[in-house]
């Protein structure tokens, strides 16, 4: 569902205090350092406003963010701080109020449906599965951007789908109902789905949530797969920082609908950002995989503004 | 790419993904049971009635070569005798009435078109059924729950209490007040974009309203005999239907049920939730709303011939996903076969249980039967199985 909370109303009270127009250029560094200026994002957002009907300010205001080419990039940020709805907004399902969404430098409101689905693939939080239908079922789903309203299955939509099955390792459950899975076998199933659809992009909500430590790594190695073989650009939003900082190459933090900092983890996942943005005391090292050791959560009664003391000296501490 | 296990795998799935690989024996099995029971209700209906005759002069009747053997003969019936004369006359093909025996003219006058018009709302009503369930992704979805049935009786009542005069554009009137209903409840239910919740509760909101209405416009019915054609319309009946009835509801029927055996693969993807479907490029309001006008249609081709005929749009598509389950390519197919099989034997129930159990020719509405049988069974079918409730 909507990810976010009650803490929103608090949000354009902070919001001066969180946006030193100082910090902002020193931020947008390492975007540029990262990704080489004749090779523009896969996926970027520009001055977005997002917001749903029911709220009258926006959720999410975001002036710049990018999903690097050929990278994984991961937000992450506590409980309602947007993340949802950034991705959902950078997938096309959600209109943002203001600005744009450039996917591959054009907006993605000029395409339509069925054109975007085959370049950008979206994987939701949560997903109903129907009863009485086999994993493979689902996966020749993916296929449904690809193929004409009286087109029969081809060629091409096998080889995806057996590819799909076969990367997402569900193989061996091809022909089981979707609805007699376990949680992580359905969750490997519906990312054998959107892989189906075969985009060069692939965004997916929060797809380790709730499995188990075995089948969190199945979906995040299958995602490095498509990755590293592929060149697939893949954003994640992922719950655990610590998860985040090992798995991705680029890092979003988002903090009460503004992205706070952005980069490599190393340089992105700091005691500092978890004090800020998860508002927990914890030990960041590097050896040479992060490792963050929270100790106890941070006194949040009175609202992001105690922070900015231990900010003073600029967003992004040395990971030591 | 891992080239080599897909060519062990692309042998395996290719051969279960021929363009109709989804038809199985279970799926054939079904539409031949369904069938099975369709002909021996058209075997009852024709041999049964104030007009007895054997079961073979029923068949011999049925297959008479007067009829079949003479296009004249044949289209006109099917065709009325007007447009008949005006497809057949250009063609030299003559339309001369010709002397049918009594047990032909019976059963081809009276007795078969009425099977016919239950083939057809059973089909019709079912696949409407199956589409508003998957639609409203509600399993106690029907052609009826979303302000259907109580739009057209309204329409029916107001016709035959208030504006009398109308009442022989009766089936028109009905089949319009029910697709208004709908409107209305799409109306209602829309805010920036529909959902399969507000769907339902503004269509047993109207329903409701529109029930009171009926309700209260039977106290000013005049006399029994409008209270009774009342009755009869708003429980479904097909009792006195013809020809004309088959004609009416023909085209219609044919056009709602090609378009929606077309839609069954959009109605799968919608199955998997408005987020995923609309991710997988699929344009859910506008294939939500026009795949409702499918099934609106269907409906309203089904009341124009037949009134409110209750319970077979909600049990018809169950008793299908039981046995063939839930893609819709089957299942719009199995319901095809299983309607009209529901439709037609209850209906030689209601036309023939007090005339062979009391010797009396009471006919009672087919709405009646469809409702004393298909609620036990829904029943049954909700204690019996685990999964009820996931559709």
């Amino acid at each position: 569902m909507v990810d976010r909370d009650a803490d929103h109303h608090d949000r354009d009270a902070d919001h001066h205090d969180r946006d030193p127009t100082a910090a902002a250029g020193d931020r947008a560094a390492p975007t540029r350092s990262h990704t080489a200026p004749d090779e523009p994002s896969a996926l970027a957002g520009v001055d977005l406003a997002i917001g749903y009907p029911s709220t009258d300010a926006p959720v999410v205001e975001c002036e710049r963010i990018d999903v690097p080419r050929g990278e994984i990039t991961a937000l992450v940020g506590p409980n309602g701080s947007g993340k949802s709805t950034l991705l959902k907004s950078l997938a096309g399902q959600l209109d943002p109020d203001a600005g744009r969404v450039l996917l591959d430098g054009r907006e993605i409101a000029t395409r339509s449906s069925k054109e975007l689905a085959r370049e950008l693939g979206h994987l939701s939080q949560e997903h109903d599965s129907p009863g009485g239908i086999t994993v493979e079922d689902l996966v020749y789903h993916g296929r449904y951007p690809h193929r004409g309203f009286f087109e029969a299955v081809s060629e091409a939509d096998r080889r995806a789908v057996d590819r799909a099955i076969d990367l997402a390792g569900v193989a061996h459950i091809r022909d089981r109902e979707v609805g007699d899975l376990s949680g992580g076998q359905k969750q490997l199933a519906w990312i054998a789905m959107v892989l189906a659809q075969e985009t060069d992009v692939l965004l997916l909500d929060e797809p380790t949530t709730f499995l188990d430590l075995h089948h969190q790594l199945r979906v995040l190695e299958t995602l490095r797969r498509l990755n590293d073989e592929e060149g697939v650009t893949i954003g994640i939003v992922l719950h655990d920082i610590a998860q985040a900082a090992r798995f991705a190459d680029y890092l979003v933090a988002l903090s009460d609908g503004e992205p706070y900092d952005w980069g490599p983890p190393r340089e992105v996942v700091t005691e500092e950002l978890l004090a800020d943005v998860f508002r927990v005391d914890a030990s960041v090292r590097y050896t040479p995989d992060p490792e963050i050791a929270p100790r106890y959560a941070l006194d949040d009664g009175s609202g992001g503004g105690e922070s900015d003391g231990e900010r003073g000296d600029g967003p992004r501490g040395t990971g030591r | 790419m891992a080239a080599d296990a897909d060519t062990s795998l692309g042998a395996a799935g290719g051969t279960r993904r021929a363009r109709f690989g989804w038809i199985d024996g279970t799926l054939v099995a079904f539409c031949l049971a369904g069938l099975g029971v369709t002909l021996a209700s058209l075997l009852v209906q024709v041999s049964f009635g104030t007009y007895t005759m054997t079961v073979s002069e029923a068949w011999r009747a049925v297959l008479d070569p007067a009829v079949w053997g003479n296009p004249g003969v044949f289209l006109t019936f099917l065709l009325g005798e007007g447009l008949a004369r005006a497809v057949l006359e250009p063609l030299g093909v003559s339309t001369a009435p010709v002397e049918l025996s009594t047990a032909t003219n019976i059963v081809w006058n009276v007795r078969l078109p009425r099977v016919l018009v239950g083939v057809l709302v059973g089909a019709a009503l079912s696949v409407s059924g199956a589409i508003f369930q998957a639609v409203t992704r509600n399993e106690l979805a029907s052609p009826f729950i979303l302000g259907v049935s109580s739009g057209a009786g309204l329409a029916i009542l107001l016709t035959l209490v208030v504006f009398g005069g109308l009442a022989y554009l009766l089936p028109l009137i009905a089949a319009a007040g029910g697709a208004g209903a709908f409107a209305l409840v799409y109306a209602i239910a829309w805010k920036g974009g529909t959902s399969p919740v507000r769907l339902v509760l503004a269509g047993v909101i109207v329903s409701t309203v529109f029930g009171s209405l009926q309700t209260a416009l039977f106290f000013f019915a005049g006399d029994v005999g409008v209270v009774q054609q009342a009755i009869a319309w708003t429980t479904g009946s097909l009792t006195g239907v013809g020809w004309e009835q088959v004609r009416v509801s023909l085209p219609w029927t044919v056009l709602s049920v090609g378009l929606a055996l077309a839609g069954a693969r959009q109605l799968n993807v919608l199955l998997l939730g408005e987020r995923t479907a609309s991710s997988l490029g699929v344009a859910v309001e506008r294939i939500r709303f026009a795949l409702s006008g499918v099934a609106i249609l269907a409906a309203a081709a089904s009341i124009a011939v037949a009134g409110v005929v209750s319970f077979v749009g909600l049990i018809v598509p169950h008793m299908a996903r039981n046995v063939v389950g839930g893609d819709y390519r089957r299942l719009m197919v199995g319901c095809l076969f299983a309607g009209p099989a529901l439709m037609t034997a209850a209906d030689a129930g209601a036309r023939l249980f007090f005339e062979l159990a009391f010797n009396q020719p009471t006919q009672l509405p087919a709405g009646i039967v469809t409702g004393l049988v298909g609620g036990p069974y829904f029943l049954y079918l909700m204690r019996s199985q685990q999964r009820m409730g996931e559709l």
